[in-house]
């Protein structure tokens, strides 16, 4: 939402005295009897009961509104914000002080998008799909529009490619699981349900292609550049889906079965580490995207330890746009990282490049046991998420934490 | 775009497309995507690959970005491109013959470990 302030305080008074001060011919051309309008109230901290907005926005009554208050399609509207987080120790992210800000709403998104996308009514959902409003945020992000060519290399249920099929975008989904991106699950009407079914159910044009692959043995015709517009994606690190790469993992290497039918063997993988996905990431986009294109992706970071110097991976090829975090829970966040491509790809530049900065091996590659290590104070494990894994014993108090992720 | 991407092979590329069982589906004719991918597109790559999937008419020997401002040409490139879709079949390896396959519309590209 954007606002035009008309005043703002640390209390009720400060802020009307602030409003009152502010121009009138700032003030005046919305004030008349022409327009319609309402007031909504935005509370940030804790909730408002519905007479407590209706108790402020009657004390707005110091402003000459003159127009008729409409709530269905007001000709303007207006808003108070209330930032209150006294009394609300549940929140782990920065206390924002206790602040009013009242003025007149210029322009807001579209939320209707986020309740026809909601995963609660999608057909083909995974535990880590992606949230609907993040989805919608990371296409944002990545400029999508009609006609961009998008690829998610870890597509898992698609939702990432559902936001940018929207918006219009041609995409291409990758994962390198195949129950995921190929069988799906059976429906409660027996029928199948995959990625192409949520496609079929918002009435989109189906994704270009859906391939099963490994992001770091990946199948792209070497020399292929400058095609993609957008590359968006969650690469799995190790709080719910670890990575997999190709290869077998060297213990088991021996014991395994020489493949004979190649139809139907099923190759081997082995764990892979974030800062060698992230490698292969950045690798890819400053290969494949246009210029001008975007990669988009989440970062997993741990606020204590997290340190934007070292931990968020840099290409020649590629420049930051934005780093954003989302809180998870008091130990984990992720971040939003936006990248550009500002120059086009050469090989040399890139080889020297690593050469100069070995693969990471950060904080975040310990990100499962930093996030379910049992807390010092000997409280129950930081865990609390799933049930039956490490740490979670049965009974045990969960932890105090907000997340505000629905996939975490 | 996809080529064949076990260790030591050099002319993976293109795939010998093995037909199965092909499927048409309608996609959104966009003109301003066409002319984006046109340049990037291989030409005769994709000759040999819409020959196998049947969709080859239409489409010529030679292509020049001067053809997408022709109607009709865009429409039947449109079509080859985005519509035909390879259902069952498998994607073979021209050096060495390896099938990449394909079930459910899925191209498994995924190497075994002695591949890598």
């Amino acid at each position: 939402m954007l606002v035009e302030v008309w005043g703002e305080g640390s209390s009720w008074e400060e802020m009307r005295a602030a409003v009152e001060a502010c121009p009138e011919e700032l003030k005046a051309p919305w004030l008349g009897p022409d327009f319609s309008f309402r007031v909504v109230v935005e509370s940030y901290g804790r909730s408002l009961t519905m007479e407590e907005q209706l108790e402020l926005i009657t004390a707005l009554e110091f402003i000459p509104f003159q127009g008729a208050v409409r709530l269905r399609d007001p000709q303007l509207r207006f808003v108070l914000i209330v930032c209150d987080c006294n009394d609300n120790p549940s929140l782990v992210d920065a206390r924002l002080p206790t602040r009013y800000y009242f003025g007149r709403v210029v322009g807001s998104c579209d939320r209707t998008l986020l309740d026809a996308y909601t995963l609660k009514r999608r057909a083909y959902l995974g535990p880590t799909s992606m949230d609907t409003e993040m989805a919608f945020i990371m296409a944002n992000m990545a400029k999508v529009r009609r006609g961009s060519f998008m690829f998610d290399p870890y597509a898992g249920t698609g939702s990432i490619l559902v936001a940018a099929a929207v918006y219009g975008a041609k995409v291409l989904g990758g994962d390198i699981d195949i129950k995921v991106i190929r069988e799906g699950k059976v429906g409660p009407g027996g029928q199948r349900l995959t990625i192409r079914s949520n496609f079929q159910q918002y009435g989109l044009p189906q994704p270009v292609d859906l391939i099963r692959m490994d992001a770091h043995r990946h199948p792209l015709r070497p020399g292929l550049q400058e095609v993609l517009h957008c590359i968006i994606g969650d690469p799995p690190y190790g709080v719910r889906a670890g990575g997999k790469k190709s290869g077998a993992r060297p213990e088991v290497a021996a014991r395994r079965p020489n493949p004979g039918d190649r139809a139907t063997y099923i190759p081997a993988t082995q764990p892979y580490t974030l800062g060698e996905c992230l490698r292969d990431l950045l690798e890819l986009a400053a290969q494949l995207l246009v210029p001008g294109g975007r990669l988009v992706y989440f970062l997993p970071a741990t606020p204590d330890t997290y340190d934007p110097a070292t931990e968020v991976p840099a290409h020649p090829a590629l420049e930051l746009v934005a780093n954003s975090e989302q809180i998870l829970t008091s130990r984990y966040s992720r971040r939003l990282v936006t990248m550009e491509k500002v120059r086009s790809y050469d090989a040399a530049a890139a080889a020297a490049f690593y050469a100069a900065h070995p693969d990471p091996t950060l904080a975040i590659d310990r990100l499962h046991d930093i996030v379910y290590e049992p807390s010092p104070t000997g409280e129950a494990g930081a865990a609390g998420g799933e049930p039956g894994s490490e740490g979670g014993q049965e009974g045990a108090a969960k932890p105090r934490r907000r997340c505000r992720g629905k996939n975490f | 775009m996809l080529s064949c991407h076990i260790k030591g092979v050099r002319n993976g590329y293109p795939f010998i497309i093995e037909v199965g069982k092909l499927a048409e589906h309608e996609a959104d004719f966009d003109a301003d995507f066409l002319k984006h991918i046109f340049p990037r597109i291989n030409w005769p790559a994709f000759l040999q690959g819409a020959q196998a999937m049947n969709c080859r008419e239409g489409l010529p020997e030679e292509a020049t970005e001067a053809l997408l401002e022709d109607e009709g040409f865009q429409k039947t490139f449109h079509h080859a491109l985005l519509e035909v879709e390879l259902e069952e079949g498998a994607l073979v390896c021209p050096e060495t013959g390896r099938k990449f396959p394909v079930a459910k519309g899925i191209p498994n590209m995924l190497l075994n470990e002695d591949e890598c």
